[in-house]
């Protein structure tokens, strides 16, 4: 497990003392991209036997050697092209996914919007969905179905609490999952293109959660494609390229940097070395 | 320790786990059409098949062998649906683990309690054929929680062996199958210790359930205690099987991601 400073005296504790949210320390994350691997024991036995052959992958650095600072109380940006590994790298702060190498240090209570409504049961309706989620936290029943209400309405799906979630929409999953990842009231919000889903005006709540979170002193990271939305929140950012950290600092700069035609090819040029500590 | 780990992961996952295992009942109990009865009725017919089957041939060494089958089938039932029931969970919840930093062992240990609810509740068609058989239900009965438990342990390390087995292997399936079935007839479900030859008693009694089918058959079928030595022994080897499934998992489960 990467290394989780939580509990909430400890949170407190480093507001004062300044350190920051979150800090990436050299982690790297491998993912076996496998050939012909065989799917099944027998064919890896006889293979074993046959040819003398056990590994049928090659590996592939999702992350390599990937380094920042996330200060408390700003909105840090993620940026890259698809597969640049931005979502690996929020499941690797979030704590689902474990680096190969290097460490995450977390400073507070983490929780992450990756895929809003993922970890809902489809022939469950929101009432029954609020509950199972909130177990899944460690929460119990009476708790949750004291939360439900609230929930309900900041989803604006009160009208539907009974129906189950296959007959939703996409949005309204969506608007669900997120009323209810941020009822638990995280310190550090991770975000993976929450602002896209949603009609316009949920949008809006959305972005006053944002920035009531912030106005709390909590720190969010967000992924996203659109500069727009980078620019105008982040107070820095980090460009990804193919696992590597090409760039940190400055919002408007680093869109500058992933708008860049030479983008993906810079990286053979610096050879990574642009990967910029930053706290 | 991984044994401390695990138990304090159940309680802290207490509220999953009692919801899981509530949907899964609801599931297995209301929405078929007789319900509880339906479900009792699969195990009770079993029985009467393979009791016509084999009191010719085993009937006249064992008096009331229905009750003595009956009390036989009861475990494995909850040793082979558990261990079948875990194929898969891991691949049924990725996007909770994908999503939520959860010890993964709660979804198989989720399988299990339910299976060992449902357990408790074949004892009422057990209790009722043994009264139909006029046989008066034995005091040692209550004493039925000190074989679940090596049950259980047993139970849920094999279930989390194979559980990530299957994850890396396609034919976990029908492999777990096969080894099921075998062990089936190397337990003394059908037959007692009493009809297997000498030479195989050593090789058998590593079988887990070996020991746990006699256990249950001393307290609810002979009415008597379980020698102390068997129940040490059966103990710690229901323990070493437990451990053995939690470590392969602790060691593996972080690798789950990239294979389902």
């Amino acid at each position: 497990m990467s290394m989780i400073e939580s509990a909430n005296t400890q949170s407190s504790a480093s507001v004062t003392s300044g350190l920051p949210a979150v800090e990436v320390r050299g982690v790297s994350v491998h993912f076996r991209s496998y050939v012909e691997r065989p799917t099944s024991l027998k064919e890896t036995l006889m293979n074993a036997v046959r040819k003398g052959r056990l590994r049928y992958y090659s590996s592939f650095e999702a992350l390599s050697n990937v380094s920042f600072c996330v200060p408390r109380g700003e909105v840090f940006g993620i940026i890259g092209s698809n597969g640049a590994g931005k979502s690996t790298l929020l499941r690797v702060i979030a704590g689902v996914l474990k680096p190969a190498r290097g460490e995450v240090i977390v400073r507070g209570r983490v929780d992450s919007l990756l895929q809003l409504g993922a970890g809902f049961d489809s022939e469950l309706n929101a009432v029954e969905n609020i509950v199972l989620n909130g177990s899944l936290y460690k929460r119990s029943s009476e708790e949750m179905r004291a939360r439900t209400p609230d929930i309900l309405k900041f989803a604006e799906l009160e009208e539907f609490a009974f129906t189950p979630i296959k007959y939703y929409s996409s949005g309204m999953a969506a608007r669900l999952g997120f009323s209810v990842a941020i009822d638990r009231d995280p310190d550090i919000l991770l975000v993976d293109e929450v602002l896209a889903v949603g009609d316009e005006r949920f949008q809006k709540k959305c972005r006053a959660v944002f920035d009531r979170y912030l106005a709390q002193g909590k720190t969010i990271i967000m992924v996203s494609h659109s500069m727009g939305t980078i620019t105008s929140m982040a107070k820095q950012a980090l460009v990804l390229s193919k696992g590597r950290a090409l760039f940190c600092g400055d919002p408007k700069t680093a869109a500058e940097v992933y708008r860049d035609k030479n983008y993906e090819t810079r990286l053979a040029s610096t050879n990574g070395a642009a990967a910029v500590p930053h706290g | 320790m991984v044994l401390t780990s695990f138990a304090s992961s159940l309680i802290d996952y207490r509220h999953y786990l009692r919801q899981s295992v509530a949907r899964d009942l609801k599931k297995r109990y209301k929405r078929s059409v007789l319900g509880y009865v339906w479900s009792m009725l699969y195990p009770l017919l079993m029985m009467a098949v393979l009791a016509v089957a084999f009191s010719k041939i085993l009937g006249s060494t064992v008096p009331d062998y229905p009750v003595f089958l009956f009390v036989g089938m009861i475990p494995f039932q909850f040793f082979s649906t558990t261990i079948n029931g875990c194929l898969g969970i891991i691949g049924a919840n990725i996007k909770i683990i994908d999503q939520v930093p959860t010890p993964k062992y709660i979804f198989p240990a989720s399988i299990a309690i339910s299976n060992l609810i449902n357990l408790l509740l074949s004892l009422v068609p057990l209790f009722l054929i043994m009264l139909a058989f006029g046989r008066p239900i034995p005091w040692t009965a209550l004493l039925l929680p000190l074989v679940l438990l090596p049950l259980f342990m047993a139970t849920m390390g094999l279930s989390l062996i194979f559980c990530v087995a299957d994850v890396f292997f396609d034919d976990t399936r029908h492999l777990t199958g096969l080894l099921i079935q075998s062990l089936y007839f190397l337990s003394p479900v059908l037959y007692g210790p009493q009809h297997l030859p000498d030479w195989l008693i050593p090789w058998v009694q590593w079988n887990p359930m070996f020991f746990i089918i006699e256990m249950m058959r001393d307290l609810l079928f002979l009415g008597v205690l379980p020698a102390p030595g068997i129940y040490a022994f059966s103990f710690l080897l229901c323990l070493l099987y437990l451990l053995a499934g939690l470590l392969l998992f602790e060691k593996t489960q972080d690798k789950f991601m990239y294979f389902i």
